[in-house]
């Protein structure tokens, strides 16, 4: 077959994949609109910043000097003043029924004691079935109590995070002077969440529209016999799957550059890279994903096999992508694993990219990973392919 | 009694699709323990390791009693040492380290004199949860080791804040409890999702219609073996997170389970109402993920404080039955929380479950006229 004939019967499937697709409102629903859609609701959700903690406070010595203390506390926005109890036996109860994630209790003769400059006891109780609120609320806590003198720090909460400011340096503590260390966070410095979920969301939704649809759809094509009645025909099978697959590589591009100028619209997301770098990256990370969806679907003989399988591999790699959570904090057996995860990659260029704008030169290894994943993975998917059809 | 033997028959036939692709219901069953494994083993907020580079230009044994304390006390691992803070910038943007600890020259100097002296942590903030953690650690093991702990001494002791329910703070407790209502709001939906949708694409709708079984007893018979295959996963996460994950179990079971299914029953009936309304099995089991999956892990209270959120996307998490069942599971689970407590949040789980089984009759009923 001539290259000409090829580059027609290209064109002529990928038209035909294109109007199959530009029909069905909801299949292009699925494509575009929805991973726009989902990223700018849930894109509002993405905030790991805990502020205004709902409490309750437990005031009983009722003194102008607990007065103050109990206004201190909620000073800073960090807590919020949800209700006043007398009882603390109904302090622990709004933390039972979920009403308050933190409990200020101030015991009776708190007054006489700080004008004795006795340490007052002041308790703070945290609800530790949320973590990540328990860790800032236990660490506001402290440090608010430890600035009014009263001291204390969380019984087994090992690691309180978040503090900042200046450092008294170890073995010079009797010296006068002191040492800081003064902390600088580069590239998001207010480090907002949207800002560094961003590249994960959309990689996740980037997965989901190209391996899902395309595994669902070949399987589908299986399931009716068209893909054999297409097959028939000269075409090649190669030429057949790259026409099904271009398409869906053009609705991704789409998806990335919509989801890119919302969340900068939006979400203040910088964009300090280069377009190529970005353009170059979600091109390969497309391939990849586009052969996952082909390997699942010539591994499954059914709709209902291949939505699971695609979701078999979706969700390991959405965990240990590095998206929610750090791969250094993952246990050193399983970190390697993670370099085989196409996801990963992404999230690094797009990250290094948008936000510390990063070039070709510091991303090299990552795209050169992508690209061997990419060709790699589709390349077994196609060969898988053509031995099924034959 | 007729029509409860339609939707028998309803239920025998689904039963069978089940069974004949038996590979589904591995799947089905298998990808649950997986999720947890890596949820419980793999994934942990508690970071360590962060890779940190030196600049140290001071040079001297107080400069490098520093950055040995930030190793030896924390999750800092020394990646390289840098001779100039200039490459800082670069080391960071490759992103071959997170962190990098800079020494001015003089430092010990002038600490030795009296001076106040600083040295500077740059840390990458394009990984929050890592940036975060490694500004804490830092304060910690600094704070720790300082005068702080002298003040602390001065006090009387005894614990001034406690965290309940959780005092060790593991996230371990908070990603089970999550996971399992990710997993069963997943599965359970995407399943139904495929139901309905398969017999229209494949035209057996129409020879299902030919027969007297009416569309409530299509519904209702393809919902009882999901039910069942779901209450099997419910067993199968909860079992396995108590464990091997050691999350206490101190509520009661059965309002754990009676809970379980009510969440169960929502699921299936919004990944039918997906089926219904998709005329294809694809374009189902996208919109079950955009109606039960996408919700749940976003704003469910799950992975994102719900306190944090707009207003008005906290009021659509009120439409979420994901929120009040990891409201209902942690409670059960870590605070042992019985009935008089999480009733409001029971009643909304029933009838979440009620309305999305009847809305998905209804958008049945609809589309055959």
């Amino acid at each position: 077959m001539s290259v000409a004939l090829i580059l027609q019967s290209l064109f002529n499937v990928m038209k035909k994949e294109f109007s199959q697709t530009l029909r069905d409102r909801r299949m292009l629903a699925t494509l575009i609109v929805s991973p726009v859609l989902q990223l700018v609701v849930f894109g509002y959700a993405i905030d790991l910043d805990v502020d205004r903690i709902p409490t309750v406070v437990c005031d009983q010595d009722r003194t102008p000097a607990s007065r103050d203390l109990t206004q201190a506390f909620f000073a800073d926005r960090t807590f919020l003043r949800r209700q006043d109890v007398l009882d603390p036996n109904q302090a622990q109860r709004a933390l039972e029924t979920g009403e308050a994630s933190a409990a200020l209790v101030v015991p009776r003769g708190f007054e006489p004691r700080v004008a004795r400059a006795d340490a007052p006891e002041v308790q703070v109780i945290v609800d530790g079935t949320d973590v990540t609120l328990a860790q800032v609320a236990s660490n506001a806590a402290s440090q608010f109590l430890l600035l009014h003198g009263i001291g204390g720090e969380p019984t087994g909460g090992e690691r309180v995070p978040v503090a900042k400011g200046p450092f008294a340096l170890p073995g010079f503590s009797g010296v006068a002077a002191t040492a800081s260390l003064v902390p600088r966070v580069m590239y998001n410095q207010r480090l907002k969440s949207a800002v560094y979920m961003l590249p994960g969301v959309l990689a996740t939704l980037l997965l989901n529209v190209t391996a899902i649809v395309t595994a669902m759809g070949l399987a589908r094509e299986r399931e009716t016999g068209t893909l054999e009645q297409i097959l028939v025909t000269p075409i090649r099978p190669a030429v057949l799957l790259s026409g099904k697959c271009l398409p869906y590589i053009l609705f991704g591009l789409i998806d990335v550059l919509a989801i890119l100028l919302l969340g900068n619209l939006i979400f203040d997301v910088p964009f300090r890279g280069s377009l190529a770098v970005v353009a170059l990256g979600s091109f390969l990370y497309l391939f990849s994903t586009l052969g996952i969806g082909i390997l699942i679907a010539t591994l499954s003989s059914s709709q209902q096999q291949a939505m699971l399988g695609a979701f078999a591999f979706m969700l390991p790699a959405m965990l240990l992508s590095g998206f929610m959570s750090p791969i250094s904090s993952m246990p050193a057996w399983l970190r390697p694993f993670t370099l085989l995860i196409p996801m990963r990659h992404y999230i690094e260029i797009m990250r290094a990219c948008l936000l510390k704008g990063a070039g070709l030169r510091d991303l090299a290894q990552q795209l050169v990973a992508l690209t061997i994943l990419g060709t790699g993975i589709l390349g077994v998917s196609v060969m898988r392919f053509r031995k099924r059809l034959a | 009694m007729k029509s409860l033997r339609r939707t028998m028959a309803v239920a025998h036939k689904e039963v069978l699709h089940i069974i004949r692709d038996a590979r589904a219901v591995y799947m089905a069953l298998g990808l649950p323990v997986v999720m947890l494994m890596l949820f419980g083993y793999g994934i942990s907020q508690d970071v360590g390791h962060i890779p940190m580079a030196v600049a140290d230009q001071d040079g001297t044994p107080t400069s490098r009693r520093l950055s040995q304390a930030l190793v030896a006390g924390g999750d800092f691992v020394r990646g390289l040492d840098l001779a100039s803070p200039d490459d800082a910038e670069a080391a960071l943007r490759a992103g071959r380290v997170k962190a990098v600890l800079v020494i001015p020259r003089e430092f010990a100097r002038d600490l030795a004199r009296g001076v106040p002296a600083a040295a500077q942590l740059l840390v990458d903030g394009s990984d929050g949860t890592t940036a975060t953690i490694a500004l804490g650690d830092a304060a910690g093991i600094l704070q720790a080791t300082s005068s702080v702990r002298a003040v602390r001494a001065s006090l009387s002791s005894g614990p001034r804040i406690r965290v309940r329910f959780n005092p060790t703070m593991r996230s371990t407790y908070n990603m089970v409890s999550g996971v399992i209502v990710l997993i069963l709001a997943m599965v359970a939906s995407l399943l139904t999702a495929l139901t309905i949708a398969r017999e229209w694409e494949r035209g057996s709708m129409e020879q299902l219609f030919a027969t007297p079984v009416l569309r409530s007893e299509i519904i209702a018979g393809k919902l009882v073996p999901y039910a069942g295959l779901g209450f099997v996963q419910t067993l199968l996460v909860i079992t396995l997170g108590s464990f091997m994950f050691g999350v206490p179990i101190r509520g009661s079971l059965v309002t754990l389970f009676g809970c379980s299914m009510l969440f169960l029953l929502a699921m299936l009936g919004s990944g039918l109402i997906a089926s219904v309304i998709a005329k294809s099995q694809l374009v189902a089991v996208q919109f079950a993920l955009m109606m039960s999956y996408m919700p749940v892990a976003m704003i469910s209270g799950f992975m994102f404080p719900i306190a944090n959120m707009p207003r008005w996307l906290q009021a659509l998490s009120m439409v979420v039955p994901g929120r009040y069942y990891l409201t209902t599971l942690r409670g059960l689970l870590l605070k042992g929380n019985g009935l008089d407590v999480l009733g409001r949040d029971v009643v909304a789980l029933a009838g979440f479950a009620t309305a999305f089984l009847a809305i998905a009759v209804w958008r049945f009923r609809r589309r055959l006229a």
